[in-house]
């Protein structure tokens, strides 16, 4: 059928794209934010049965930043996580930390950019997250008077993001998750995941340590178990992130514009 | 002659990233106050057609477009979809993604704030909208609490709240149970009637088309290849079984009997218009071959039993009471009831997905209870209604493995059922694609055969043909058939009796949590009065049959038009 | 189904008549004293009014009472660590040289295996509800400002408030659809668990990557009806843009204006107060 030509005369299509921001579509928005809202009501604990209590929509949010792009994310991971508070207060916390940790996961995540466009973005959210964990662990050894192997094991996880965030390791990453193979783009959303969080953890960490001023006996109690959860969010990452992009490409959905995957 | 309202002239149009025009060379006029129909099968461009009256087609999906399209006097390529939206109002499939709002109210306002409309005037359109679709009363309503058919009629009171010059409806009941679909062929119905209202609508429900429509036109391969009054285009039996289209019964019934060389003055579409031809057909006689075939019941061991089953949900709703129901191996049961009548529920007992408030349920010998979901599911396969939610895995294989992996054989044990279901189901070649990269149809495949890989003896179907056209309608229902002969139970849930009768051996009747009647399928779709007591209606065949019965009490209890056909002598061989 | 609409409260109030803007002020207000704020008493006394205020105007206690239920554990980590550890923090705070000059409220004794001579401080017990209190704040003013709120007065309010339109659309539709992908959550665990997966009999690693894909057809699913809903909206005449008619009207009432007009010097008062007379920081005045 299509080697015929048709009669009516060619027009020319303006073509209107939808409502969007910053190129994401505000339909995608919508429904990533639900994604969030209903992942809120399931929280971790419970499939785990261990302690430790993070929903698990915390595992989508790099998802949610690669597939919209920083500020679409951003705005789709906040919304959600400030819904899924008022519905879920059982894995709610604190609302404003939650918040707020949701909106910048999402944001660092869509900064993991490729080409040129935002090539520089990473650096400013990559600085909020040292100036922040700098203020964490000098309140905690300077005035707090936690001791420096507590303080550095304590944030395993923080540190290690700010080094693979700066790195070329990024880059690389994002690289994966943009691949072809199936393996190299889970080992980049687990990787990511791990990445992208564990600095959304040093920024939060900033503010919770001010209010909370844990104690070194804390520190040291908290060492096996921050690395465990975040290692939890990134199998959750991987594997929710590996099977939704291998069926957004086979689905063949419109790609938001700033996606990376 | 109306006047025009909409003109297609020489549309031709591709969707970006496809090889084939989905609408070609197509011309079409749609008159003032008339309510046109739209048939066709799955992917011929009937939705093509409804999206392309406000300018969606070519502005929002892009692509490339021929030809034109006017609605009202404008070029819908020339004004933005917006300033059609004062003109068309849509009404879409899906009950649940259309609806965006968080009230009624709010539901009816919204394109009317995008369209800038006052607030006054808003306040204004709201109760008159709400009245013509008879939903007064629920403006702060959320959309969760309505019912299906509600859902619809609130989408179609938003279109219309717009006042629009044309309403578009595209398959809107193909989601909705019988009473829903009723409800919503009613209000567009009235709309038409008292409003003068004009109306697109493509669907699927023949019956209803037949009744309501001024024109039908029938779409085949992107163009209009039939156009005319109900009674022509669905009196052409030929041209709709050329296009997988069903037609309705009365014309079927009459067709088949004129087929036999009983020649009949014309071939009605509405059942009001056969009544009067019954007379004619009541002197003539029986054909000497003719015999009633049906299946030899199934005895022997339950192979599932129900007794005295109630269930009550946390929120205090009695979904179920007094239930008491036995299936031996190998039979083929129809259960069928409006929605909420606790169908689902019941099938929900057998899986152990839900626990008897009170009574028992069997698998064999085995209490449900007592055996965990995923052991159950070895025995009992169940097919839910949408294959999306059913598929997890990134291969058409892997998803066949799913649940063998689950279950723990062995690899080689995995890879000879996955083979073999493949083989079955006629997915081999598919086997490495992404199951979410074939067509809807396939999808349904993907997850009968992942069922199949486990052996179940019993397969559940639950609504299989909702939402599927003729032709996808009739293969699952071809698939069911197979598992029956090769000796599984089969159980199938649907609102589509007419589909049935080649099919099931035995319905349960259900209504407001009971079991009404449980018997062989020709009694049981003869039982009109219970049926009609929980929303369904029987075959057009079988009030042919009944209305026969009164003209000549020796009529037998007849279920398809192809029966109807066989009953009578041939005049000519006679002689 | 009842916890899948966003909860309103019920009950007609002082606070449920007001716009969404002075509660949003009020959010903000309260979140920064409270966050700047140290002082224990002064902090029971912020949290306990909130607490009162959630009640008064009707938001249920089950869902306050959820919330403590959930964080129990966590203040008594936060009292019981404050109180026998934190021991810097408040000598740098109170300006205390020695560790011997904390008052001490318990001891246990000498003799007791690992802990014995370990004793809690009245100082880091204080500092412990200065944080519980202040964590209590923060989570219960935001409930206060958006239960008492319809959400169409919300949406309204949002804009009024300058905050973009697409962003307030984002949140009601968001509020609609959550519900169904939540429908659609359990109808997925139900599929899996019918082709043999048992979660009971699963190590917590596996059970995770289990529950993981779960959310993969409902993401996907998900994405493929935002792609109708894109064509609905469209039909409907939607553009983002902001210059559009709302039914829902948004009108600061002089109630209002009280209300803005309380937290502004509220606001003024808790930082003279702290600056001039230490009141709010920890061992100060009050």
């Amino acid at each position: 059928m299509s080697e015929k030509k048709p009669i009516g005369e060619e027009r020319k299509v303006e073509f209107l794209s939808g409502s969007a921001i910053d190129g994401a579509p505000l339909s995608y928005m919508v429904v990533l934010a639900s994604v969030v809202v209903a992942l809120s009501f399931f929280p971790m604990s419970a499939i785990l049965s261990i302690g430790g209590s993070f929903p698990m929509s915390q595992g989508v949010l790099g998802l949610v930043g690669w597939v919209l792009g920083p500020v679409a994310g951003a705005i789709s991971s906040g919304i959600g996580a400030l819904i899924g508070i008022f519905l879920a207060p059982h894995t709610a916390g604190i609302p404003f930390i939650r918040i707020w940790g949701s909106v910048v996961t999402s944001f660092a995540a869509g900064t993991m950019v490729l080409g040129m466009k935002r090539k520089g973005w990473w650096f400013w959210v990559w600085l909020y997250a040292v100036l922040s964990f700098l203020y964490f662990i000098g309140r905690a050894i300077f005035i707090n008077g936690v001791g420096l192997w507590p303080a550095v094991a304590n944030s395993f996880v923080d540190w290690s993001a700010l080094i693979l965030f700066a790195l070329p390791t990024r880059t690389l990453f994002a690289k994966w998750i943009n691949s072809e193979k199936l393996g190299l783009v889970l080992a980049g959303l687990g990787l990511g995941t791990w990445t992208v969080f564990g600095l959304a953890h040093a920024c939060l960490a900033a503010i919770t340590y001010h209010m909370f001023n844990w104690t070194e006996e804390v520190f040291i109690m908290l060492i096996p178990l921050i690395p465990f959860e975040n290692l939890m969010r990134s199998i959750i990452g991987m594997v929710i992130g590996g099977g939704v992009i291998a069926g957004l490409r086979a689905i063949g959905l419109v790609k938001p514009e700033n996606a990376i995957y | 002659m109306p006047d025009k309202i909409a003109v297609f002239k020489d549309v031709s149009y591709k969707y970006p990233r496809s090889d084939d025009f989905v609408l070609l060379d197509l011309n079409l006029e749609i008159y003032e106050g008339e309510f046109l129909g739209i048939i066709g099968s799955t992917g011929v461009g009937k939705t093509t057609i409804c999206l392309a009256l406000n300018g969606i087609v070519p502005q929002f999906y892009g692509g490339r477009f021929f030809g034109s399209v006017h609605v009202g006097g404008l070029d819908t390529v020339e004004h933005p979809i917006s300033a059609m939206a004062n003109y068309v109002g849509q009404v879409f499939e899906d009950p649940e993604t259309q609806l965006i709002s968080t009230s009624v109210e709010n539901e009816i306002a919204f394109a009317l704030e995008n369209l800038k409309v006052s607030r006054e005037v808003i306040i204004e359109r709201i109760p008159q909208a709400l009245s013509a679709v008879r939903l007064e009363g629920t403006e702060k309503k959320h959309p969760h609490e309505l019912s299906g058919g509600q859902k619809q009629r609130l989408a179609i009171a938003a279109a219309i709240a717009v006042q629009p010059s044309l309403l578009i409806l595209d398959e809107p009941t193909s989601q909705l149970d019988p009473v829903g679909a009723e409800e919503v062929f009613a209000t567009a119905h009235e709309l038409n009637q008292e409003l003068d209202m004009t109306i697109v609508m493509a669907s699927h429900s023949a019956e209803e088309m037949a009744a309501f429509a001024d024109r039908i036109a029938l779409v085949s391969n992107g163009q209009i290849v039939a156009i005319g009054p109900p009674d022509e285009i669905y009196a052409d039996i030929e041209i709709l079984e050329s296009n997988d289209l069903r037609p309705p019964q009365v014309a079927n019934t009459f067709y088949s009997i004129n087929k036999r060389g009983i020649s009949v003055p014309k071939i009605p579409v509405n059942l009001n218009d056969a009544l009067p031809m019954l007379d004619s057909l009541s002197e003539l006689s029986q054909s000497a071959e003719f015999i009633l075939s049906d299946p030899e019941e199934v005895t022997g061991e339950a192979l599932l039993s129900v007794k005295d089953l109630a269930h009550v949900y946390p929120d205090g709703t009695k979904a179920l009471h007094g239930v008491s129901v036995d299936i031996a191996k190998g039979e083929y049961v129809l259960i069928i009831g409006q929605n909420g009548a606790g169908k689902s529920t019941l099938v929900k007992h057998f899986l152990n997905l839900l626990q008897p408030t009170e009574g028992v349920v069997k698998v064999g010998d085995v209490d449900t209870e007592e055996v965990s979901v995923s052991d159950l599911a070895r025995r009992i396969g169940y097919v839910a209604q949408n294959p999306d939610n059913q598929i997890f895995n990134a291969s058409v294989g892997e998803e066949i493995a799913f649940a063998l992996k689950n279950l723990d054989f062995d690899d080689e044990e995995v890879e000879t059922r996955t083979v073999e279901s493949l083989e079955a189901m006629g997915l081999t070649e598919v086997r490495d694609m992404h199951p979410l990269a074939l067509p809807k149809g396939d999808r349904a495949r993907v997850v009968i055969g992942a069922i199949l890989a486990m052996k179940p003896e019993i397969i559940i179907f639950d609504e299989p043909t909702t939402g599927q056209d003729y032709r996808g309608a009739k293969y699952i229902l071809e698939i069911s058939r197979d598992l029956h002969k090769m000796g599984k139970t089969v159980i199938v849930i649907t609102h589509h009796l007419y589909l049935m009768p080649e099919y099931a051996e035995r319905v349960v009747v259900m209504g407001k949590g009971t079991i009404l009647l449980d018997d062989v399928i020709r009694k049981a779709f003869h039982e009109t009065e219970t049926l009609k007591s929980t929303y369904l209606s029987a075959p057009q065949a079988v009030h042919l049959s009944q209305e026969m019965q009164k003209l000549n009490s020796a009529f037998p209890p007849l279920l398809t038009p192809g029966e109807f056909a066989d009953y009578f002598a041939f005049e000519g061989s006679a002689s | 189904m009842s916890m899948m609409k966003f909860q309103t409260v019920e009950r007609d109030s002082f606070f449920s008549r007001l716009d969404f803007r002075p509660k949003l002020f009020m959010v903000a207000v309260v979140t920064i004293v409270a966050f700047v704020w140290e002082s224990p008493m002064l902090q029971i006394g912020l949290a306990g009014t909130i607490t009162v205020a959630c009640l008064l105007v009707g938001v249920k206690w089950s869902y306050i009472r959820t919330i403590l239920l959930i964080m129990i554990p966590f203040y008594a980590l936060l009292l019981l660590t404050h109180a026998f550890f934190n021991r810097d923090q408040v000598m740098a705070l109170r300006g205390i040289e020695s560790v011997n000059q904390l008052s001490r409220v318990f001891t246990f004794p000498e003799n007791w295996p690992f802990i014995g001579g370990s004793f809690a401080t009245w100082e880091g017990l204080n500092y412990g509800f200065n944080v519980i209190f202040k964590t209590l704040t923060l989570t219960l003013i935001i409930p206060l400002a958006v239960f008492t709120t319809e959400v169409d007065n919300m949406i309204v309010g949002m804009v009024r408030a300058k905050i973009p339109y697409k962003i307030a659309f984002i949140f009601s539709s968001t509020l609609r659809f959550f519900p169904l992908l939540i429908e659609e959550f359990s109808m997925i665990i139900e599929a899996q668990r019918l082709r043999g997966l048992a979660m009971e009999k699963m190590r917590p690693i596996k059970r995770v990557r289990v529950y993981a894909k779960v959310a993969v057809p409902l993401i996907l699913g998900a994405l493929v009806k935002s792609q109708q809903l894109e064509v609905v909206l469209q039909s409907k005449a939607f553009s983002g843009s902001p210059d559009r008619t709302y039914l829902h009207e948004s009108i600061l009432r002089p109630s209002d204006y009280a209300l803005i007009i309380f937290f502004v010097l509220f606001f003024i008062a808790a930082f003279y107060l702290l600056i001039a007379f230490g009141i709010g920081t920890f061992g100060g005045p009050i």
